[in-house]
Parts: C-alpha cells; sequence; structure tokens
C-alpha cells in the first residue's frame, strides 16, 4: 500500500523495527527526502536509523505521531515571533518531562532527523529549565563544574552589567 | 533479514570522513542509474551530520579558556568538507571539460545536455546529503555575511558556470545557432535540444544577493544577445537578397511570414523573455529597413486599389515606431485628390447647373470607398480617420463646383435633401430614405458653413410644410433629429418651432370651424368657401410678405375679414401679416364649351385675382388687369404667360408677350386631358431669386452672429485683450462657418462705435453694459 497511511518499517541503531505510517515518518525531512530521492522501490528493507537507538527513536515517533496533522513547516518560517516566545502547548509540555538525559537525547534525535518543530520545543524546553536562575542554580541544575577562575567571573559580569536590569 | 547499520567512518577524522563521502557522492555523480541504496544514502547523511557535531570544536586550540571563542558561541564544523566538495567538482567537470572537446554541433548539444540532466540531478541528491551541512555551516557562514559560500545545490552551478560552462559556452551556442539556421532555411531540426540549453543557460543565472532567487543575466549575456546578432545577420542577408529579385509586394508576404514564424519559435523553443527583443529585432531587420523601399510602393497600391496589400503594407509599418505618418500624409493627398477629381467630372458633364444629387453622389462616393479602405486595411486607426476627415473636408469645401465660394456646397446639400424629403413619385422607401439621410449627414460633417446649409434647409423646409408636400413625417423629424446631434439645440431651434406651428394652426382650423357654426347664419355658411389657413410665427419661419400690392378677390374677402375677426378676439393685439404669393386655391370653370365635367384649375391666389376678373367680361386689356388686380409687373407677366401656354387665355395680337398694349380673351374652348388642371406652376425666376435672397441674406446674417457672439462673450469676460477676443470668437463659430478675421475687427469695430464696447489701456476692450 502506497501514500500517507503506508506503513514502512524504521530501524534503530540498536537494530529494533519499528513499524510507522508513512506520513508520520515523514516529519523527518531526513526520511522524507530520502524516500523522494530513492523512490518507493527500496522499502523492502527497513530503514537504518544509525543515530538513535529504540527508546529515544519510539518517544520521537509519538510526538511525530501526535503531530502527523500539522501544516508541515514553511521554508522561511524563522519569524521572529517563533524565536522569541517561549511557551510551548500542554501536551508538549507533558510529553517534555522526562528526564534530562532524554531530553537532550531527544534534542540530538531531532536535530539529526531534521524535524525543526520539534527541535524547536526541546530547546524551549531547555531555555525555561534555564529562566530565572541565578548561574549558581543552573551549574546545580544542569550539573556543571565552574572553571572559571574569579577574575575571569568579574569580568563578564561588569561585561554583562547593562543586561541586568 | 536483519539491516546492517552502515558503517559510519570516525567522526573526527576528516580525511577518513571524506574518503567515505567521495565513494557515496561519485556513485551519485557517475552511476546514478545504477541506484542508490538507502545504506549508501543514510550513511553519506549521517557521516556528514557525524562530522559536523563531533567534539573536536571544544577542543580545538584556542578555544579552551579563551573569552572570545567563548563569545561566538559554538564554533560549527564544516568548512573541511565544503571546500573538499569544491575540489570534487572542479575535478569531475574539468573531466567534463576534455570530453566535450571531442564533440561539435549536434553531438556537442547532445553531450552537453546530457550531462547538464545528470549534474543537477545528482546535485539534487547530494544537496539533501549534505542538508546537514546546509542548515548548520553554510547558514551560518552567509548570515554572517561571507561572499562565495552557497547551500550545496547551488554551489553545483557556481561550479558548472565556472569551471565548464564558461569553456564551452561559444562552441555550445555556435552549435545552437547553426541549428536555428538551419531551421530558417526550411531542414527540420530537434528543437527540444535548443530548449533545453535555454533551461540550463537560465538556470545558470544566480541572484549574488539572494542564491534563492535566479535572474536572467547568464541567460541574456550568453545566449540572447548571441541569438540577437545572428538574427540579425540572417535576415539582413536574406532580405537583400529577395528584395533584389523580387516585387514588393512580395517582399512584404515574405516579410509576414518570417515575422510569423519567429513569433512561433518564441513560444516552440525559446524563453519567453525573448519575444520583446526578438521581435524589435526582426521589425528593424525585415521593415526599417526597407520602410523607404515599401511606403514608395504606397501610391501604386493605391491607384490600383490593392486593399489586401495596403492592409499588408499597414501591418508591417504599424510595427515599427513612426512607420505611419508618411504613408497618412499619401493617404490624405490621395484621397483629396481623389475628391477634387471625382467633383471635376460631373462638373464638365453637368456644366452650370449641376444637379444636386450628382454633386453630392460624386462626394459620397469618393467618402465610401476610402472609408472601407481605412476600416479594412488601416484598421479603423484613428489617425488614418482623421486623415480621411481632413480631406474629406478639404474637397467638399474647395472644388471645382464650388470655385465662386464655399457656399456653393452647403446649398447643393440642402436641395439634395429637399428633393428627398419633398413627395414626388419617385420618393424612396422609408429605410432607403433612412440610409440616404445618414449619407447626407456624413458629407453634412465636412461641411464648413453649416450655417448656409441651415438657411436654404429652413426655406425648402418652410415651401413643404406651406405646401404639405412633404414626404414623410417621420423622416421630416428624423433628419432635425440628425441635424440637433450635430450641431446643438440652437441649430435646429426655429426648425423644430415651425413644426409646432403647424400642430398649432391645425387645431386653429378647428375652433376656427366651430366658431362659423356658432356665429354664422344659414345663408353665410351656405356661401362660406371651403377655408384652411396656417398662422405661422414670423420670427421662426423664413418667410416674407410679398413685395407687390394685390386687390384681394370679391369672392374671399369675406373669408378674410371673418377669419381677422375669429383671429384678433382670440388674440387680441396680434398682427396678421398675408402671405399671397404663398396661398392656392381652387376654380371650376364651368364656362367651357362642350364639356361634361367641369374643369377645376389649381391656381395661386394671384392667379385667382387674376381669372375671376373675366366671370364679368370675357375680354381684358394688359393696362386693366394691372389696375384691377395692383400686381407688379414682376408677378403678373409670368402668370399671364402661364395662362397663354395652358391657353386659359388667348392673346392679342397673336404671338405676343404680356406687356402693355396687348389684350387678354377668355378662351371658351379649353380642352385638358385632365380634370383637374395645375396652373400653380413656380416660375424659374422666382427660384433663381429666392436662391440669390438667401445669399445675401447670410452675409448680414454672419455679421450678427459674430456681433453676438462678440458681445457673448465680452459680457462673461469684462475685459479682454482684443487678439485673445477674435480668437475666442473663431472658436465659439467655428462650428457654423469659418470666419474671416477682417470680418470680425469690423464687427468690433461697429461694437465699439454702438458703444457696447470700449477701448481700455494696452489693447484691452472693456464691456459696457
Amino acid at each position: 500500500m502506497s501514500g500517507p497511511n503506508q506503513v514502512i518499517r524504521l530501524m534503530s541503531s540498536d537494530t529494533a523495527e519499528i513499524p510507522v505510517e508513512r506520513v508520520v515518518a515523514e516529519r523527518s525531512i531526513l526520511i522524507k527526502n530520502m524516500l523522494e530521492d530513492i523512490g518507493d522501490s527500496a522499502l523492502t528493507d527497513p530503514i537504518p536509523i544509525p543515530n538513535v537507538n529504540e527508546a529515544v527513536l519510539n518517544k520521537v515517533l509519538e510526538w511525530c505521531t501526535h503531530h502527523k496533522g500539522d501544516p508541515p513547516a514553511s521554508a522561511d518560517d524563522d519569524s521572529d515571533s517563533r524565536k522569541k516566545t517561549t511557551d510551548i502547548d500542554e501536551w508538549d509540555q507533558k510529553f517534555m518531562q522526562v528526564d534530562q538525559e532524554m531530553l537532550f537525547e531527544i534534542i540530538l534525535a531531532a536535530n539529526y532527523l531534521d524535524i525543526k518543530a520539534l527541535l524547536d520545543v526541546g530547546c524551549k524546553t531547555v531555555a525555561n529549565m534555564i529562566k530565572g536562575k541565578s548561574p549558581e542554580e543552573i551549574r546545580k541544575t544542569f550539573n556543571i563544574q565552574n572553571d572559571f577562575t574569579p577574575e575571569e567571573e568579574d569580568q563578564i559580569r561588569r561585561e554583562n552589567e547593562w543586561a541586568e536590569e | 533479514m536483519p539491516t546492517i547499520m552502515p558503517p559510519t567512518p570516525n567522526r573526527e577524522d576528516v580525511v577518513a570522513t571524506w574518503k567515505y563521502l567521495e565513494a557515496g557522492i561519485s556513485r551519485i555523480m557517475l552511476d546514478l542509474k545504477a541506484g542508490v541504496d538507502m545504506n549508501t544514502y543514510m550513511g553519506v547523511y549521517t557521516a556528514v551530520h557525524n562530522f559536523c557535531t563531533s567534539q573536536k570544536a571544544v577542543n580545538s586550540p584556542g578555544a579552551m579558556g579563551s573569552i572570545g571563542a567563548a563569545h561566538r558561541g559554538a564554533h560549527l564544523l564544516g568548512e573541511d568538507l565544503y571546500n573538499n566538495l569544491i575540489t570534487y567538482l572542479t575535478g569531475h567537470l574539468k573531466q567534463l571539460d576534455n570530453a566535450a572537446k571531442t564533440h561539435t554541433d549536434e553531438a556537442l548539444l547532445t553531450f552537453y545536455i546530457r550531462e547538464w540532466n545528470r549534474y543537477t540531478t545528482a546535485a539534487k541528491y547530494i544537496n539533501h546529503l549534505f542538508r546537514y551541512l546546509n542548515r548548520h555551516w553554510v547558514k551560518r557562514e552567509m548570515d554572517e555575511g561571507k561572499k562565495n559560500i552557497y547551500d550545496v545545490y547551488t554551489l553545483h552551478l557556481v561550479r558548472w558556470k565556472v569551471d565548464f560552462f564558461t569553456n564551452v559556452e561559444r562552441s555550445v551556442m555556435a552549435s545552437v545557432l547553426r541549428l536555428v539556421e538551419k531551421q530558417r532555411n526550411g531542414e527540420t531540426i530537434e528543437t527540444s535540444q535548443v530548449k533545453s540549453i535555454v533551461d540550463s543557460f537560465v538556470s545558470l543565472g544566480l541572484d549574488e544577493n539572494d542564491s534563492t532567487k535566479s535572474t536572467l543575466e547568464v541567460y541574456r549575456y550568453y545566449f540572447e544577445k548571441p541569438f540577437l546578432d545572428a538574427t540579425t545577420a540572417y535576415y539582413q542577408t536574406e532580405s537583400k537578397q529577395f528584395v533584389a529579385e523580387n516585387s514588393v509586394v512580395e517582399y512584404m508576404k515574405k516579410a509576414e511570414t518570417r515575422l510569423a514564424e519567429e513569433k512561433d519559435r518564441v513560444g516552440l523553443y525559446l524563453h519567453p523573455d525573448i519575444m520583446q527583443p526578438l521581435m524589435k529585432t526582426c521589425n528593424t531587420v525585415l521593415i526599417a529597413e526597407h520602410s523607404a523601399l515599401l511606403r514608395d510602393e504606397f501610391q501604386n497600391l493605391l491607384d490600383n486599389d490593392r486593399q489586401d496589400d495596403l492592409a499588408r503594407m499597414y501591418n508591417l509599418l504599424s510595427r515599427i515606431p513612426d512607420g505611419l505618418e508618411p504613408l497618412r500624409n499619401k493617404f490624405e493627398a490621395h484621397v483629396r485628390k481623389a475628391g477634387l477629381m471625382a467633383v471635376e467630372k460631373v462638373a464638365a458633364e453637368a456644366g452650370e447647373n449641376i444637379e444636386p444629387k450628382v454633386y453630392v453622389d460624386a462626394l459620397l462616393e469618393v467618402h465610401t470607398l476610402y472609408q472601407n479602405l481605412v476600416n479594412n486595411a488601416f484598421k479603423a486607426e484613428s489617425e488614418f480617420v482623421r486623415s480621411l476627415d481632413n480631406a474629406c473636408r478639404e474637397f467638399v469645401n474647395r472644388n471645382k463646383v464650388c470655385k465662386s465660394g464655399s457656399t456653393k456646397s452647403p446649398e447643393l446639400l440642402a436641395k439634395y435633401t429637399d428633393s428627398l424629403l419633398k413627395k414626388s413619385a419617385k420618393s424612396a422607401e422609408e429605410s432607403d430614405l433612412e440610409n440616404m439621410l445618414t449619407q447626407i449627414m456624413t458629407v453634412f460633417k465636412y461641411i464648413e458653413d453649416k450655417d448656409v446649409f441651415q438657411k436654404f434647409y429652413s426655406r425648402m423646409l418652410a415651401r413643404r410644410l406651406v405646401h404639405t408636400n412633404s414626404a414623410s413625417e417621420d423622416a421630416e423629424t428624423s433628419m432635425i433629429g440628425k441635424l440637433k446631434e450635430a450641431c446643438g439645440f440652437e441649430y435646429t431651434n426655429k426648425l423644430q418651432r415651425m413644426f409646432q406651428d403647424m400642430q398649432i394652426s391645425k387645431d386653429l382650423n378647428d375652433s376656427y370651424k366651430a366658431w362659423m357654426v356658432k356665429v354664422l347664419d344659414e345663408d353665410d355658411m351656405k356661401k362660406a368657401v371651403d377655408f384652411h389657413i396656417f398662422v405661422l410665427g414670423t420670427s421662426f419661419w423664413p418667410l416674407t410678405p410679398p413685395n407687390t400690392k394685390v386687390i384681394i378677390p370679391q369672392v374671399i374677402i369675406k373669408t378674410y375679414e371673418r377669419f381677422q375677426k375669429f383671429y384678433f378676439e382670440k388674440h387680441s393685439g396680434r398682427k396678421l401679416s398675408w402671405l399671397w404669393h404663398l396661398c392656392k386655391g381652387e376654380l371650376k370653370a364651368m364656362y367651357c364649351r362642350g364639356v361634361k365635367t367641369p374643369y377645376t384649375f389649381q391656381v395661386s391666389t394671384f392667379q385667382m385675382a387674376i381669372l375671376l376678373l373675366f366671370n364679368d367680361v370675357d375680354t381684358m386689356t394688359y393696362e386693366e388687369l394691372e389696375k384691377s388686380t395692383e400686381l407688379s409687373k414682376e408677378y403678373l407677366d409670368p402668370n399671364l404667360g402661364i395662362f397663354l401656354k395652358a391657353k386659359v387665355l388667348t392673346i392679342s395680337p397673336e404671338d405676343a408677350k404680356p406687356g402693355p398694349g396687348t389684350k387678354f380673351f377668355l378662351n371658351y374652348d379649353f380642352k385638358s386631358k385632365k380634370i383637374r388642371v395645375n396652373l400653380n406652376i413656380q416660375v424659374k425666376m422666382e427660384q433663381k431669386q429666392e436662391i440669390e435672397d438667401t445669399h445675401k441674406t447670410i452675409e448680414e446674417d454672419r455679421k450678427l452672429l459674430m456681433q453676438s457672439a462678440i458681445v457673448r462673450i465680452m459680457k462673461a469676460r469684462k475685459k479682454m485683450k482684443h487678439v485673445l477676443l477674435v480668437q475666442e470668437t473663431i472658436s465659439q463659430i467655428q462650428s457654423r462657418f469659418t470666419p474671416k478675421i477682417p470680418d470680425i475687427k469690423k464687427c468690433i469695430d461697429i461694437l465699439l462705435e454702438k458703444e457696447y464696447l470700449e477701448r481700455l489701456d494696452g489693447e484691452e476692450l472693456g464691456y459696457l453694459a
């Protein structure tokens, strides 16, 4: 069966085969372009996704399934309003309530698979985690070691004084 | 079957990564037909992704601990891949360049097109595979304003242009042009090849500022320009040769065919953008460069009425700037000449007294002929219409027949109109009549002295109405409507009032009859003669009282007095002038010997006055007649002439002309084939007199018209320079006739004398209320 509801198979890096509707998989521009270029004849085999493991791929596909009806993002959707706002819709917020490691894995997978909207949601989630926190709190949240010398810290603070109102 | 994950090279090793990528790219570039499997596809994409996201950046020397580097954010990797791709493409294109050298003409085109298709298809693939590079490294470089960095697809086009196209475009274009020349020579060619080349050239036009947009610059420079140059050269040679061996008409046909072919060529395989410049080029080479030759043929075509060829010439010359102007001048002169010759011909045949119909027909024939030509051959183009109008105005107003003055044309036209509208044996059908009136208006449009036409027309209309011999009321109304449309309300105002008077008179006769029944006793009623009257407004009708006295015959004097009584009762303070010379009546001749039914004589009132005298006597001398009628010689003599000719009276001495010393006898032996004998024939002399009078009054009327125009203008402006006043007067009066400047000046002087105007300082005139 061809068409948007055709079921195709993806293979994760840990060789798990995941069946998925074509329209869902094509939220990934990588997969969409590939199917376009190579043609349906190649679909006898599952599509290898070398950089994403089964758990993450499932999670990503869950998001893609929910958003399969979204209008495709236009080529220059980099409008300022979309970039500036950190608002995330309710479903996506719940979706992103995962441990930090999974969150970063999702972001990396979205980047690799070229799913712009998911990448945005991931980055906004991280941005919200940073918002309103002091450097010390941020370091704690992300488990970052402070590798600045006191002199360097002083200099940065002076350079960024304008931003602290 | 378990899928084996594609092997991926060490993400931090440029050399290993590129080696892996190059293998994939080569496969796509050189052997795409064999297909690319998913593993290779995903492998190449992943290798690009992995290389660009390798942690090397963080560890790169200088980044660690450097505040400046931290500021810039993450360093993006990809430059190495980008440069390696360039090197690969350059190498590939170098090979193509070498291979191209072994081909020429159509083989070269085939090679170019095949390689172009292969290359651009591969470019689309590779662009997808390098999408990660496009999204991050390329985007960042471009955002930072770096020049000469393109997305991977565009990079392919840029390299094609730089490394291959610039080396081969000359030979490719030469092959294209040879191919097109073959087609122009009538051979069949593979047009899709040219189309593909055009498409390729167009694709190479990249906007330096925005790589997502394309421009036609490359195409225009490398394709359009040489194409147009070749077109010029080809047709210059061809047309020069063709003209030398063929007639101008044949050349026009050839040029038409060629222009159509070139237009089709654009649709078939050229870029639509070339339409305008190509047409311009063709117009220049095929038409403009031979325009003098074409124009020289124009007169010849006109003389022979070659409508198709004239249309051909019009179409060709209308394509070049200022191509038609010289034709219009020639056309105007030609039409004027044709008009003058037509008039001269009929004038020579008819002599002094030209028949109005013959004259008008001659004018119309020329107009119709050339109007058809303008409509058919010159597409009714407004400038040609104007030339036609100019020419017609010339020959209508200034020709052999109106040698003595431009008033002759309107006079003849008005007479012709009268002959159409007057009841006669050969009256035209209603629809034909309407057509003829429309044709009259065609000529009328060109008449300059419209006031003369008005004068004659109103006189003749008056006569038609008074003598009730108008052919059709509808036609009369239609004609006045046409005149009103052409010249405005004022022009036809009096004419319309004349119609109104006719209607009022009808009602008046009815109420007079009713009045008589009421007022008269039985005896009077018996004696009353049949009586019908028109009461006409003096100022609307171009009629004047008779310039002779007359003694009203006894029989009708009662009627005359009775009507005056009735009328003055109804309208006190009005004056009635009796136009006896226009009245007519019928007399019964009870005296003729040997006739069962008495003859009825249709006579004018003057004739009545003469004949009724013979009720009492059989013989009268000329002097007695003069005394008893008081008619002047100018009326008495011709009417007696009519009676003699009809043998109602006889004269002594025999064969004498009426005059002092002659004697007249009532002829009891009068015979006629008809019971009704019309003796009321208009005398020739009267007609001539009338025409002369009309012409005389025109000059007077014109003076009044000019004076009233001047007063109107001055009343509105109060003050005005002399020169401007003259101009304004001309423009106001032009629709009626063309005034002469000295005449206007004379009128101004008259008005100054009469103190309507005064002289002010500096050539100015003032209005005095």
